[in-house]
């Protein structure tokens, strides 16, 4: 990987944020709450932290705001605000959820998945199963989730320095369910990539967030707007002929999440190098992402602003 | 043809690197970043390639990172693992 691609995830990394808006102490007190009192203890705490961080933050506004403005364009400030606040308390609950995972077992949420079968079937193809997903839901629930698939899972993940918020995983002190790949590592992560796959095992990638040097994304119309879309996914499949499905997991109750298998995508072999050869897939991925954030607008946590990225040369 | 000379010819007609000629590309310099300029994208296109035209498996991350340094590196690395080495 060129030295400036890995430069230009960092940079882009810096740029946008997945780190918790929380302190280390906010998350300690979380973590205790859970502890001693239970997941829903927690979730009504969510909703007293999160109308103090939407009345009186402006920043975290400010960070659905892009989404939002889209989703639900032409609201009054009013409407404006109680968006921000359902979409905050959303992800609070989910990273209680994550949290509670973590903390207190498996055993403390359920989730279903819509169309398994249709996943096993794609494994027993042989050529390894790409999974596009989304900052939708608790995608790290689905990825530990995924253990009913009985193949090892592989994510492609620039994890942020200093972080305070833990992985499921780290709550627990033992090995996560999926292995990270960071894109920011030796060329770009695609020796490791390409090994999952041949190996038959399962590789998920975000396809909502392109991180990058300009030619890993295409240009695509999302709510209106345009916003850079990666290409790996769809190159990866082209280079090695496993099949793509696109899943987006969503909470759809209390302590219960739903893993929505989208749709099957068949990248020809033998595309090559160029991006815009992989347009019609980066578009098909966009258009269930519309489709998903027109059902379920609360829970599409991408808190970046998308339409606003630098221009491609 | 010397390996070099093969994976010259292999990078500018796989990769389609339609702006140079084989004897263009220097042996020594980088391939990703300021050398060659490949990127993630050629990264993969090219481990799919070298599997391809050399029935090689680059399977150890390390291996693999110092074998793709440069044209140099990755020619010696392919003679190294045809030779049995």
């Amino acid at each position: 990987m060129r030295s400036t691609d890995t430069a230009e995830i960092r940079r882009e990394s810096r740029s946008w944020s997945a780190r918790s808006i929380g302190s280390r102490w906010q998350h300690r007190f979380f973590y205790a709450l859970i502890r001693l009192a239970g997941r829903r203890a927690a979730y009504v705490m969510v909703v007293f932290v999160s109308m103090y961080y939407v009345l009186f933050r402006p920043s975290v506004r400010a960070r659905s705001r892009p989404y939002l403005s889209r989703r639900f364009p032409g609201r009054n400030a009013l409407l404006r605000l109680r968006d921000s606040f359902r979409i905050t308390v959303e992800i609070g609950k989910v990273l209680v959820d994550r949290a509670a995972l973590g903390i207190l077992g498996p055993g403390q949420l359920t989730v279903r998945h819509g169309r398994r079968e249709d996943l096993l079937e794609r494994i027993r193809e042989g050529r390894g199963l790409i999974l596009v997903t989304a900052h939708a839901g608790c995608w790290q629930f689905a990825m530990e989730s995924l253990r009913v698939l009985e193949t090892p899972v592989s994510l492609l993940l620039h994890r942020e320095e200093g972080d305070v918020d833990l992985h499921v995983f780290e709550h627990r002190g033992n090995d996560a369910a999926f292995r990270i790949i960071d894109p920011a590592g030796p060329l770009g992560g695609a020796l490791e990539m390409l090994q999952v796959l041949k190996h038959g095992e399962v590789l998920c990638i975000m396809g909502d967030r392109a991180m990058g040097g300009e030619r890993s994304a295409v240009e695509v119309e999302f709510l209106g707007g345009r916003v850079r879309v990666p290409v790996t996914p769809y190159q990866l499949a082209s280079a090695t002929g496993a099949p793509v499905v696109v899943i987006f997991p969503y909470k759809s109750g209390p302590g219960n999440y739903s893993l929505q298998v989208e749709k099957v995508l068949r990248v020809p072999e033998g595309l090559g190098r160029d991006p815009e050869a992989y347009r019609p897939h980066a578009e098909a991925f966009i258009r269930a992402l519309e489709g998903f954030v027109e059902e379920r607008p609360y829970q599409f946590f991408n808190f970046f602003d998308m339409w606003n990225q630098e221009p491609m040369r | 043809m010397t390996t070099v000379e093969k994976l010259k010819k292999i990078l500018v007609e796989d990769l389609n690197l339609q702006e140079l000629s084989p004897g263009d590309i220097d042996e020594n310099a980088p391939l990703f970043g300021e050398g060659l300029g490949l990127d993630s994208l050629d990264a993969v296109e090219l481990i799919v390639i070298i599997q391809k035209r050399f029935g090689i498996e680059i399977q150890n991350l390390d291996e693999g990172k110092a074998a793709f340094q440069s044209v140099h590196t990755l020619a010696s690395y392919i003679e190294g693992r045809l030779s049995g080495g």
